[in-house]
């Protein structure tokens, strides 16, 4: 095992302006600013469409919260959104390898040095959703990724909760810290899914799923002639008793019909209905993550705010006055984007638009699929990073007992490439209680027989990562594969990945959000 | 611009062969005499005591040795200061002098025989012209003495009558009778470009800005600074007030980033009234700045023919301030007003757009209170306004003096009755960047408001269209409905959202009139409040007893007056102290002051010393006891390292508090390595200083929001591992860092 390394604040009086005469208490700020610059990718393959962002940012201490973070994005290339290549069920490999290949190309993207880590300053995901995300077509597009990118992305497949925290960070976290008292829910809606996240001052509560999606039915554009349809679709059809084939022109009262299902869904999410998605067989099956929270119905109703395509079509619906032309892609987005308007429920706060309504999915994902790291972090051995697909066994408040660390690290061992454990409430810590959590984790680590080759990550929201690694390791004296990364805000999720280290901090992304795992 | 005359026609006198040759400066008041050793100490004891003064050895003991000296000042004829140049440390008429003798020689003749006296009484006598006319023909060393003569009312006076005939125009005017302008700063603690955007923002939507757009950078790279200028630019455009802009850089870094196509509109420097001040700490030669107006009037982008609708006349901006030469010790035995005035004497040659005088800025080393503060504001408005300077004013405070915002307030309603071209737009006046306090929009529109007058007119016109000013039925200009509204210029409210979200102590955008909404001040006061409790607290000895045995020491500073007003005096132990100690040869001592904030160490020392203390003892370093001691400064640690033969001091000292309350409680770590005789070859050929002795190495923003003080234990304990590992501190062990990384 290798030296644990330091990763110390180079901290070396500033510049003072030669106006200051005095430079030797001058306040300083927290970060040295400048020279941090770390380039995160993302790449969003879903049922319809396709696209990728790369942006630039600068990494620092926020001069407001003091977190480290990232600073304004630097756009380098935002692709237009294409139709996912399918070939019937399947991607077309050389298609999409050729596509990948167009987008870094534009991007100005050197394989050669990323795959040889010489430059280890990416970061980012692929989220991987709807068709795409079934195994073969997830399993090849993680390799295709893998041989361009390296192993510095982190690819995810079906986690339809992760999409819509994604979403809402995408369009309209900005919006919801402008009006920080107001419950601000996103829909997030799709060619297949419907995507609520509810937010508070640009933090999400809550996430959802359902299978509310535009692209349910196909058409041939300029007209409502059916050209296909999914099962949710089928089974619409069916609830409202239409009998339709394929080539069928459906009339303008059908497509009302349609229609009406989807919004009636849609306000039954804003207003917390859960009873609407219980009417049926069918209904249930709409649910695939439902939206929990009961907070919608409160007394400040939260602002509306919509995304993907649907959401794109209707804010550029609000700036123009006008709408494409029917079925001008093919699918029911539009007549569902003229629904929403005339919705009173869903419609009543349209004048907040968010950003990137359109590509609020890949923005998410390149600008907030991961967090950056405190600068001062206990890394035991820098050069096993990246750390990836760590289940998180556990979240454990920080006083809590060395029974519960002992579970926790039993169930860690049993994860051979690693695990993670994240220590919640730590921002009063005393030294007294800090070393005695690090006396809980020494001696569950003994308890547990956790092996001192086995990786273990611990993640705090407070900066204390190194002092609690230097004392549960004897300042180093106890050779533990020890990773304590600190200043990160704790997700509900259930893997994280640990980034490669670039100059004092590493990255860390969360994914999983499907269930909490509390002790 | 005209061009410049050369330096060697510059005429100048001969210097006295010996001091014998000077005349006797002696003077009988009430059966006392009074003498004084040469014209240097009757300048300094002529004026009214200041700190600087007083820490310099200049100031008169008491007002009859003042009054005595202003008598004999009075006496002097103009020639006589002309014959005595007052010469640098190596007996030479340094550069800056020699340019104060660029005068007009001609007006000098007519004067030369009138005293001091009677040219005061001349001037005050005289109109703008006139009074103009003799400025041209006074060198520094002149004006300073004049001024010593004059009272409040007569310095107000006399600058008023000046403001006619000493405005100048880049893009704007600048300093017409009749206006008030402003230089708009939105400095940012890391140069963060929607930070910056927002202040900008914020300052035109208040009418502020007429004179400049101007940030005085955080990282002074040519490739910052280039990125800075290319968006103030934009701001600009955008916006599209008529003003120009400037990034407060080096002028070195400001020449490179014109070179390179940035668009330096205004040319910065701070100037400095000796050479040895200007050289060895600014880094400028009066042929650097010969090159750099050359550069602006050939290059410049507002230069005649370069396709603005009108050329700018005047493209050189200097800050300036009473004190600078003072706390480099490279004032050759002048004071404070006296080496201002050469600073004026030097700026005149440039024919600059702004003069910027900051004094207030350096702390209570040279100026305590308000009314030293205020006093050389006027003096300094007066000086420069009398040789010809378009003056702006930023009467300005740190927290360590005892220079209060109402003081400042006060001297901001002089200055503007003395017809000041400009004052700074600080936003609600606590500079994010610098961790001082100075005027704000808020302040430049309430003066306006008493004092009638108005921004410049470019300005003011584009102001009127925007609807941030108006005029009213009577024809006075009054706010309009978007004055106070930085929204104004935002695409969306997400736009806006975003930049909010990016400038740290703006604690509200609410007004009441031209003033903040006092929520808003409340917010701000108090911070200042408890930021400057943090400096005038004194150590809690039970509260530091609580963390472990602990030696108390004593410095040379014996109150907390003497430390704040007189940095030497924490740098070295008191004689009992030092006669206490013998060498304890010891790896590390860890030594405690309060340095500006003991409130810093109250809130920092007691979780940050056991983990300390517990990472060094993990390692087996032999330990001193823990000293402290009050009122120390950084250097404190070479005398206490020496005396106990230990092989380094960490020093945890408070840091100056700027206007956060929470940064007032921020702790620095300080490691000053001994180089060893082992080390000392290396150490001289990596420094270049062949009597180099101790190295450092420094931690900062210890403190909640910054590094928490338990992760700071730990930090700073593996820095003294790898300090003591290697050998080195400083840059030096940084290189041996990266060459064993490598």
């Amino acid at each position: 095992m290798s030296e644990p390394v330091c990763l110390v604040p180079e901290t070396v009086p500033n510049t003072v302006p030669e106006t200051v005469p005095d430079p030797e208490f001058a306040t300083s700020s927290p970060n040295p600013a400048g020279g941090r610059c770390l380039r995160l990718l993302g790449l969003d393959f879903g049922s319809t469409t396709s696209s990728m962002m790369l942006a630039e940012v600068e990494i620092g201490r926020h001069s407001l919260t003091g977190r480290m973070g990232f600073g304004e994005p630097r756009i380098l290339l935002q692709t237009d959104a294409v139709f996912t290549p399918f070939q019937d069920q399947l991607l077309d490999a050389d298609a999409v390898a050729t596509l990948m290949d167009q987008w870094l190309q534009l991007a100005g993207w050197d394989q050669s040095e990323q795959i040889s880590k010489a430059t280890p300053a990416v970061a980012g995901a692929a989220l991987i959703t709807g068709l795409a995300a079934r195994a073969d077509n997830a399993q090849m597009l993680a390799r295709l990724i893998g041989e361009r990118i390296g192993d510095s992305l982190i690819a995810r497949a079906d986690d339809p909760k992760l999409e819509s925290w994604l979403a809402f960070m995408g369009s309209c976290a900005t919006l919801s810290r402008a009006w920080p008292q107001r419950p601000l829910l996103n829909l997030d809606i799709g060619g297949g899914t419907t995507n609520p996240a509810l937010g508070l001052n640009g933090q999400v509560s809550d996430c959802g799923c359902y299978f509310i999606g535009a692209r349910h039915f196909r058409f041939e554009p300029g007209s409502y002639r059916l050209l296909g349809w999914s099962d949710i679709g089928a089974g619409l059809l069916k609830q409202l008793g239409i009998a339709a084939a394929i080539g069928d022109l459906l009339t303008a009262d059908q497509v009302q019909q349609l229609v009406a299902v989807w919004v009636a869904g849609l306000e039954a999410i804003v207003t917390g209905d859960s009873q609407f998605f219980q009417q049926s067989d069918w209904h249930q099956q709409l649910l695939q993550q439902p939206f929990l929270t009961d907070e919608t119905g409160g007394n400040q109703p939260p602002l509306v705010t919509f995304s993907g395509g649907v959401g794109e079509l209707i804010y550029q619906y609000r700036q123009s006055g006008e709408w494409p032309a029917t079925t001008a892609f093919g699918d029911l987005g539009i007549a569902l984007a003229q629904a929403i308007v005339r919705s009173p429920v869903l419609s009543a706060s349209l004048q907040h638009a968010p950003e990137h309504a359109g590509r609020a999915t890949v923005m998410g994902l390149t600008l907030h699929s991961c967090d950056v790291s405190g600068s001062s972090l206990y890394l035991s051995d820098p050069d096993l990073l990246p750390l990836r697909d760590l289940p998180i066994v556990a979240r454990l408040d920080f006083d809590a007992t060395e029974s519960y660390w002992h579970k926790a690290l039993v169930l860690a061992a049993s994860c051979r490439a690693g695990a993670c454990v994240a220590i919640e409430q730590s921002t009063t810590a005393s030294h007294a209680s800090l070393k005695q959590l690090a006396s809980h984790i020494r001696a569950a680590l003994q308890s547990s027989e956790f092996s001192a080759d086995q990786p273990l990550v611990l993640l705090l929201d407070s900066n204390l990562g190194k002092t609690l690694g230097q004392y549960i390791t004897d300042w180093g004296c106890e050779p533990r594969r020890l990773f304590v990364v600190d200043e990160i805000p704790l997700r509900d999720a259930r893997f994280v990945q640990i980034g490669r280290p670039h100059q004092h901090i590493v990255p860390v992304s969360f994914f999983g959000m499907n269930q909490e795992i509390r002790s | 611009m005209k061009p410049l005359k050369p330096i060697s026609a510059i005429r100048l006198p001969s210097i006295p062969v010996s001091s014998a040759a000077e005349p006797e400066l002696s003077i009988e008041l009430m059966d006392n005499c009074y003498r004084f050793a040469d014209l240097k100490q009757l300048l300094g004891a002529a004026d009214i005591s200041k700190a600087g003064e007083r820490i310099a050895g200049l100031a008169a003991v008491d007002e009859v040795e003042r009054e005595a000296a202003r008598k004999l000042l009075s006496s002097l004829t103009l020639q006589q200061l002309y014959d005595r140049p007052l010469l640098d440390r190596r007996g030479r008429i340094d550069a800056v002098m020699q340019v104060n003798y660029d005068i007009d020689l001609e007006k000098f003749d007519s004067l030369a025989n009138l005293t001091l006296g009677q040219l005061k009484d001349h001037l005050l006598a005289s109109k703008g012209a006139e009074i103009r006319a003799c400025g041209q023909a006074m060198t520094g060393v002149m004006v300073s003495a004049l001024a010593k003569l004059l009272d409040v009312h007569e310095l107000i006076l006399l600058a008023k009558r000046l403001k006619n005939g000493a405005s100048a125009k880049a893009r704007t005017r600048v300093g017409l009778t009749g206006t008030l302008s402003s230089r708009l700063q939105p400095n940012h603690p890391t140069d963060n470009l929607s930070g910056i955007t927002l202040l900008a923002y914020t300052g035109f939507s208040m009418g502020a800005g007429d004179a400049l757009l101007g940030l005085n950078p955080a990282i002074d790279t040519v490739e910052n600074i280039s990125t800075v200028l290319h968006h103030l630019d934009k701001i600009r455009r955008d916006v599209g007030a008529p003003t120009q802009i400037c990034v407060l850089s080096h002028i070195k870094t400001q020449l490179a980033c014109l070179e390179q196509g940035a668009p330096v509109e205004i040319m910065f420097q701070s100037l400095a009234g000796t050479e040895s001040t200007l050289t060895e700490e600014f880094d400028v030669t009066v042929e650097l700045l010969d090159k750099a107006y050359n550069v602006m009037r050939e290059q410049g982008p507002l230069r005649a023919g370069n396709g603005e609708l009108e050329s700018a006349e005047n493209m050189m901006y200097f800050e300036t301030g009473q004190g600078s030469e003072l706390t480099y010790n490279k004032h050759d035995g002048m004071d404070m007003a006296t080496c201002e005035a050469l600073c004026y004497g030097l700026a005149r040659r440039y024919s600059p757009f702004m003069v910027n005088n900051v004094t207030g800025f350096i702390g209570p080393e040279t100026h305590v209170d308000n009314f030293e503060m205020t006093y050389s504001c006027l003096q300094d408005h007066f000086m420069g306004k009398l040789m010809g300077l378009p003056m702006g004013m930023a009467p300005c405070f740190t927290l360590h003096s005892q220079i209060t915002a109402e003081g400042q307030q006060m001297a901001t309603e002089l200055l503007t009755a003395a017809g000041a071209n400009f004052f700074m737009d600080v936003y609600l006046g606590n500079d994010r960047m610098l961790a001082y306090f100075d005027t704000s929009a808020h302040d430049d529109q309430t003066l306006r408001e008493v004092h009638g007058l108005e921004p410049a007119p470019e300005y003011l016109e584009w102001a009127m269209a925007r609807g941030i000013f108006e005029r009213d039925e009577d024809g006075q200009l009054q706010r309009g409905p978007n004055w106070g509204k930085p929204e104004q210029f935002c695409q969306s409210e997400l736009d806006y959202q975003r930049l909010l979200e990016s400038v740290p102590a703006a604690y509200g955008f609410d007004n009441a009139g031209p003033r903040p909404a006092d929520q808003v001040t409340r917010v701000l006061r108090s911070n200042q409040a408890v930021a400057r409790e943090a400096i005038y607290a004194d150590l809690d000895r039970e509260l530091l007893a609580a963390v472990g045995p602990q030696r108390w020491l004593e410095s040379r500073a014996a109150t907390k007056h003497d430390h704040l007003s007189n940095p030497e005096l924490g740098s070295f132990l008191s004689d009992a102290s030092l006669q206490s100690l013998q060498p304890e040869h010891t790896d590390v001592q860890i030594l405690i002051s309060d340095g500006l904030s003991a409130e810093a160490v109250h809130h920092n020392i007691p979780e940050l010393i056991p983990v300390l203390q517990d990472g060094l003892a993990s390692r087996d370093y032999q330990l001193g006891m823990t000293t402290v001691v009050p009122y120390g400064r950084v250097k404190l640690c070479e005398p206490l390292g020496d005396a106990l033969a230990t092989r380094l001091v960490i020093l945890l000292i408070g840091e100056r508090p700027g206007g956060d309350a929470q940064a007032s409680r921020s702790l620095s770590a300080y490691f000053a390595y001994r180089v060893s005789d082992d080390d000392r070859a290396e150490a001289v050929a990596f420094s270049g200083n062949p009597d180099i002795r101790w190295e450092y190495t420094v931690i900062s923003n210890i403190y909640s929001k910054g590094l928490p003080a338990l992760e700071a234990g730990s930090v700073i304990a593996e820095k003294a591992m790898q300090i003591l590992g290697f050998g080195a501190a400083g840059n030096r062990l940084e290189a041996r860092l990266k060459q064993s990384a490598a």
